[in-house]
């Protein structure tokens, strides 16, 4: 077994715990935002570290990055027009004094 | 492989240590940098791993990302600079226990599995590009497309929930107007 493999899929997997400590931790919609990014960063790492030392030939393992990417661009995209609904309608993004999505 | 294994630690450490700065700092823009530098360093965990295409699409498309990111953190928190103090987080101990366990079975996982031969040896950068290439414009033509429908949708979504809402038109006004 490559020792590199195993560090991309160590940092990969301290990334994703940063993550949810961040996700789950914070009270800011941005911030929230910001966890859910640092998961999908980790999940992105295995990804790359699986096509290239175990699978290099077979290029759908790339594919799935790009899905990963496109996920994350989505996230922030709908994260954003709902802080701006948010903040437009209280005044905040605070998750904690948001109870409903009404704006 | 040495050297191709320090770089992965390298820029791993860095990006794990500025994912942790994220979290830390009281200033927001200095978060958004923070997120913006760790993920450029995955992206050069990419270029290390000698994954080119994706590495720079990786640095570029963050770079972009994070600065949209530390502008709306600047609009949108009530203390952006982090003078004031203020204390914006909750369930500490319960959010600690569950990064810390999530990283741990994670770390297990990567530790006790037997993932099989490695491929020492790569495609070279062009050969990777035009076979993901045609990757992309053959077996999975359907995922890349659905995949670009699906921005297209949450940008008109996005757009559709952030403009304020129409003010119901007043007929009685009108009516009496006239």
């Amino acid at each position: 077994m490559t020792p590199v493999l195993i560090l991309a899929l160590l940092t990969g997997a301290v990334l994703f715990g940063v993550g949810v400590y961040g996700a789950l931790s914070q009270t800011n919609l941005v911030m929230i935002m910001m966890g859910v990014e640092l998961i999908l960063a980790g999940a992105l790492v295995n990804l790359v570290a699986f096509w290239r030392f175990l699978h290099p030939e077979v290029y759908s393992g790339q594919m799935f990055v790009l899905v990963v990417m496109t996920v994350m661009a989505v996230e922030m995209a709908v994260g954003f027009g709902v802080a701006t609904a948010r903040f437009r309608a209280k005044g905040s993004v605070e998750m904690e004094e948001a109870e409903d999505l009404k704006g | 492989m040495y050297i191709q294994a320090f770089f992965v630690a390298v820029f791993g450490l860095a990006a794990i240590g500025f994912g942790v700065v994220v979290f830390r700092t009281s200033s927001m823009v200095r978060s958004a940098l923070a997120l913006l530098f760790s993920q450029t360093a995955v992206g050069c965990m990419f270029l290390a791993m000698q994954s080119e295409f994706l590495g720079v699409l990786q640095i570029m498309m963050m770079a972009t990302e994070m600065s949209i990111m530390a502008i709306f953190m600047v609009m949108f928190m009530m203390d952006p600079g982090g003078l004031g103090g203020m204390d914006m987080s909750h369930q500490k101990r319960f959010s600690l226990g569950a990064g810390g366990i999530a990283a741990a079975t994670a770390i297990a996982v990567a530790l006790l599995s037997d993932w099989g031969p490695v491929t020492a040896e790569a495609p070279d950068a062009a050969m990777q590009t035009r076979e993901l290439g045609f990757e992309m414009l053959g077996r999975s033509m359907l995922i890349f497309e659905t995949a670009a429908v699906t921005i297209l949708t949450a940008m008109i979504a996005a757009t559709a929930t952030a403009i304020p809402a129409r003010e119901p038109a007043n007929h009685d006004h009108k009516e009496t107007s006239r």
